[in-house]
């Protein structure tokens, strides 16, 4: 069994989005127990588009345990279509015949959910997202998931591989990359791929981004002034006055 | 005439009432300076195996014209199925605008069924204003501590996923319900006659006790707790009241530091406690989505950015373990 895990470098840090690594845990443990119980070999390959900096989460998914790294250097300005990030995608994860595409729910910076389920679509593959369980697939390609729905629910899903899988927290810890495997990754060859030499012409954004702003307060947010204790003190006669405490 | 299409959100064979917000926000585009003279019309799509009960219910709640998507493979809720009908359905009415909600299905569906219609999509939309260049759309980024604003780069059809909670529902309306029509399409799985992913079965988390939701005052920890040690200040803090519960943001419960039953949020539990303090959350949006209904809302996190801030009544900028040492030691006084 073939799986690319789809990852994303954010933050100041330049840290693996939270969510992707649950999604590459989660290959890596799908392989853990394929292997133990089915013996048959599993590749977990890695691919990410991003700044040339990006090759370091890569490394790390190394270190993880990933087989291979694939990485689309595209320096991007503030805001990227997830439809162009879906596309570029797209073609790293038509190189092998991948039996699951498993990616986080979201990044934590753009937040849109929607590069998974797009991917999918392109590739013309069924897709769930918001996976917060995973079986280990049966002999006629079926996996069984369970994706979270709001107040507890849970679907219970069979899906043909192969699919696309958006992966929630809290389905797994993700492991620490192990000192070796880092030392190891220092001998594997990232496979680098400039976003100009696979679409000589840009995809067309869709959105145009105008910027940020301030989201909007919803309740009047007095701020507490002082020293700890006089804060302390404060809250306690507000509590006092309202009768709560 | 370009259409407004609203695709409401039905759940085990109900209608989940984010699909009254969808409605107002339809009316919100439709009525923005740049499309009201092309006068618009809102119609609301009900998917269901048999939609003739729920389309009616629809229509005479708002007043709009329903079509009612019957689709007789729709037992239960599937992205293939949806994105499949949606497409075909859609494609052929080419409207403005696709509404759907911010909810585990809208985002399940939309985004592969806007790629299908060629269409803009934008996810998470927390409000929707205008300029002289037509629609803005905001939706939030960076864990919540912005807004992002954007607008459709084309005249292609745009597709929106609506934050729930975001636009409010309009007062029911006494006057002529809309107009319903059936309109079937099957649901014809492409390759080799199977579909490609099957509903087994829904299952809920039994919470094992209620007293969040029946709460009068809830102390909540969140990832300004470094380590689960620290969750014992959070008991004592919560001492201080007559009876309180303890309340959690999700990574704590992903943690396993504490149990499902002590999750609040959208995928936990929706909370309308007199007094919500709030130790230590930075507030994501399905977090306050979860707590918009307390009374008063109180707030303690060190970082001044923090997104809750913004969504509470009073704010202390503190280090949570040392802010609660402090109060407790006024209160022994």
């Amino acid at each position: 069994m073939k799986i690319l895990v789809c990852i994303k470098q954010v933050g100041s840090e330049g840290e693996v989005n939270r969510f992707d690594a649950h999604a590459l845990e989660e290959a890596l443990d799908l392989k853990d127990r394929f292997e133990t119980q089915l013996s048959e070999s599993v590749t977990v390959d890695v691919v990410t588009v991003g700044p040339v900096e990006a090759a370091r989460i890569i490394k790390r998914a190394f270190g993880m345990g990933a087989d291979t790294g694939y990485h689309i250097v595209a320096e991007d300005p503030e805001y990227v279509s997830p439809f162009v990030t879906a596309t570029r995608l797209a073609s790293a994860a038509k190189k092998r015949p991948y039996d699951l595409i498993l990616t986080g729910i979201m990044s934590t910076d753009m937040m849109t959910g929607q590069t998974g389920p797009m991917l999918a679509k392109i590739m013309g593959l069924p897709c769930a997202t918001a996976v917060i369980k995973t079986n280990l697939p049966t002999n006629d390609n079926l996996i069984e998931v369970e994706r979270e729905l709001e107040n507890g629910f849970r679907d219970c899903l069979k899906i043909r591989m192969p699919a696309v899988l958006t992966i929630q927290a809290g389905i797994n810890t993700p492991r620490y990359p192990r000192l070796s495997k880092m030392l190891a990754a220092g001998q594997k060859e990232i496979k680098t791929f400039k976003e100009t030499d696979i679409f000589p012409e840009p995809i067309e954004e869709r959105e145009i981004y105008i910027g940020l702003a301030l989201p909007e307060k919803t309740r009047s947010g007095r701020v507490l002034e002082g020293s700890l204790p006089d804060k302390a003190e404060q809250l306690l006669a507000l509590l006092k006055e309202k009768d709560l405490i | 005439m370009k259409q407004i299409l609203v695709i409401a959100e039905i759940f085990a064979g109900q209608i989940r009432p984010i699909t009254w917000e969808l409605v107002t926000a339809a009316r919100k585009i439709k009525n923005s300076p740049g499309l009201k003279q092309l006068s618009p019309t809102i119609q609301i799509i009900v998917p269901a195996d048999n939609p003739a009960l729920l389309s009616e219910k629809i229509a005479k709640q708002t007043g709009i014209d329903v079509i009612g998507l019957q689709i007789p493979e729709l037992k239960n809720y599937t992205s293939e199925i949806y994105i499949y009908c949606l497409e075909q359905l859609i494609k052929k009415i080419d409207p403005s605008h696709v509404l759907a909600a911010h909810t585990s299905q809208g985002q399940d569906f939309a985004p592969g069924l806007a790629l299908g219609l060629n269409a803009v999509a934008i996810s998470g939309v927390n409000g929707i204003r205008s300029d002289e260049n037509g629609l803005i759309y905001s939706r939030p980024v960076f864990n919540n501590t912005r807004n992002q604003m954007l607008r459709p780069a084309s005249n292609r059809p745009v597709t929106l996923t609506l934050m729930p909670g975001t636009f409010k529902p309009d007062e029911r309306k006494d006057g002529e319900p809309g107009r319903v029509d059936i309109r079937k399409i099957p649901f014809a799985p492409a390759v080799c006659g199977k579909e490609h992913i099957q509903h087994c079965r829904t299952v809920k988390k039994i919470f094992e006790d209620q007293t969040l939701e029946e709460a009068k005052v809830i102390i909540a920890a969140g990832r300004g707790i470094k380590e689960k040690e620290e969750l014992k200040s959070i008991l004592k803090f919560a001492q201080c009241f007559p009876t309180a519960a303890v309340g959690a943001s999700r990574p704590l419960v992903d943690m396993n530091w504490l149990g499902y039953q002590h999750q609040i949020g959208i995928t936990g539990a929706t909370v309308a406690p007199k007094l919500y303090i709030a130790c230590g959350i930075s507030g994501s949006s399905q977090h306050l989505a979860g707590i918009k209904d307390a009374e008063f809302v109180v707030s303690i996190n060190k970082n001044p950015q923090a997104p809750i801030f913004r969504h509470s009544d009073v704010c202390i900028i503190a280090d949570i373990i040392e802010f609660i040492g402090t109060f407790l030691k006024k209160q022994e006084i």
